[in-house]
């Protein structure tokens, strides 16, 4: 009877320090899932998103004007409300990419390190984007295909001068 | 055309076993697969949606063509199913099987794979656009800027599925050569190959019947190309509108 109760007094011993190493165990992780989510409170810069979200309304208005176009008939007005966003959008563009906003703050951004180290060509590739859209605004404002194609890929023409240079090429 | 019952061929003399139209679709793969690669690699967008397209006219040529053309080519002679694929492996191991006139039922899967994921792959790109949506494909305007980004990077991924096949196809293409010293490379290039023994005779489809295939496949690709516009649209040199500016002046 007293050997059988002694084994009853250490097999709970062990079964704690057990459960000390599991939740050990468990615990670990959480923690250091935890630190760096606290870190990340202080949050990143909100131009990150501002910046994504007005390239994005750009790529969506550059679709809607090209899905006119191949169209059996081009919609002028919805070319019209596109060119409009565009114009709107493309002024923003230069004042999202303040400095510390670059591939080194470590969120995801297809920003090159180039637009901080060549600003003027930043500038001129950003204020060639903000001439082509108005042209656009204005041929669409015609209402004249014929001026609007062509306006329209100088827009696509500018976005491409700047990617070139400036946006990590899409692997 | 399988009423009629299959000529023996003499053991030991050439047999044509693919038809022209075949071997000239596998090369054009092989060499449209590489160019696709690389005009996108490139950014060659121009040279991406032109090829692109011709591929999407050899992969409806050859669907048809695996349903009227020369025995060795059609789906109905060479697709079977898991029992037969089994008996074939068995045999296989066995050393007791029969050589396959044309695709054997393991090939077959290959065969389907390939085509499948061409097709695949083309369907994506007809929907997918470059990070600026000016260059897309021409069915891009059917679906939105989201969709249509999702699609292109499914695009991207799907040509990894199609080295993954490629690789495939060339190591079995390797163990025929080196390990069962079966030559399948030439066969493909002259559309002949000697079997020890008397085989029946493949049918091979008569040219004209090809040519009829590729045009309606070639009209197919032309029509999508043009977005599919609707039956009695006018033709797009018909309709008053200047031209769409060329790919490579906003490139």
């Amino acid at each position: 009877m007293r050997w059988v109760k002694s084994t009853r007094v250490v097999e709970p011993i062990i079964v704690t320090k057990s459960i000390k190493l599991a939740l050990a165990t468990l615990l670990l992780p959480v923690a250091a899932l935890t630190v760096p989510s606290l870190v990340e409170a202080a949050g990143p810069s909100p131009v990150f998103k501002l910046r994504h979200d007005n390239f994005e309304a750009m790529g969506k208005a550059m679709k809607g004007t090209f899905d006119e176009f191949k169209k059996p008939t081009a919609d002028v007005t919805a070319i019209q409300a596109n060119a409009n966003a565009l114009a709107a959008a493309a002024v923003k563009v230069k004042g999202y990419f303040p400095k510390g906003t670059g591939p080194e703050a470590g969120e995801k951004t297809a920003a090159l390190p180039a637009i901080w180290e060549r600003p003027a060509d930043f500038s001129a590739a950003a204020d060639r984007l903000v001439g082509a859209a108005k042209g656009f605004q204005l041929a669409a404002a015609s209402g004249d295909l014929a001026k609007i194609k062509p306006a329209a890929g100088a827009v696509g023409a500018s976005c491409k001068n700047c990617h070139d240079s400036f946006r990590k090429p899409q692997s | 055309m399988t009423s009629r019952p299959a000529e023996m061929t003499a053991a030991g003399t050439p047999v044509r076993l693919w038809d022209l139209p075949v071997r000239l679709v596998h090369w054009s793969f092989v060499i449209g697969i590489a160019v696709m690669w690389w005009s996108a690699e490139n950014h060659r967008l121009d040279l991406h949606f032109k090829v692109g397209l011709v591929l999407l006219g050899l992969v409806v040529f050859r669907l048809l063509w695996g349903l009227v053309g020369s025995s060795t080519a059609r789906f109905a002679s060479f697709v079977k199913g898991p029992g037969a694929i089994r008996a074939y492996l068995a045999g296989h191991k066995a050393g007791t099987a029969a050589h396959a006139v044309g695709h054997n039922p393991l090939g077959a899967l290959s065969v389907i794979g390939l085509l499948g994921i061409l097709g695949l792959q083309i369907g994506l790109g007809l929907f997918a656009q470059d990070t600026d949506a000016v260059n897309s494909g021409p069915l891009n305007f059917l679906v939105s800027y989201d969709t249509a980004k999702s699609i292109s990077h499914f695009h991207g991924f799907v040509f990894n599925l199609i080295l993954a096949l490629v690789a495939i196809h060339i190591a079995a293409i390797l163990y025929y050569r080196f390990i069962k010293r079966d030559n399948l490379v030439s066969p493909m290039i002259t559309g002949r190959r000697v079997f020890e023994t008397s085989v029946a005779a493949p049918r091979i489809a008569p040219l004209w019947l090809a040519l009829v295939c590729a045009a309606l496949a070639a009209a197919l690709a032309v029509w999508v190309s043009w977005g599919f516009p609707p039956f009695a649209t006018p033709f797009p040199w018909d309709r008053p509108v200047q031209q769409v500016p060329d790919a490579s002046s906003y490139m």
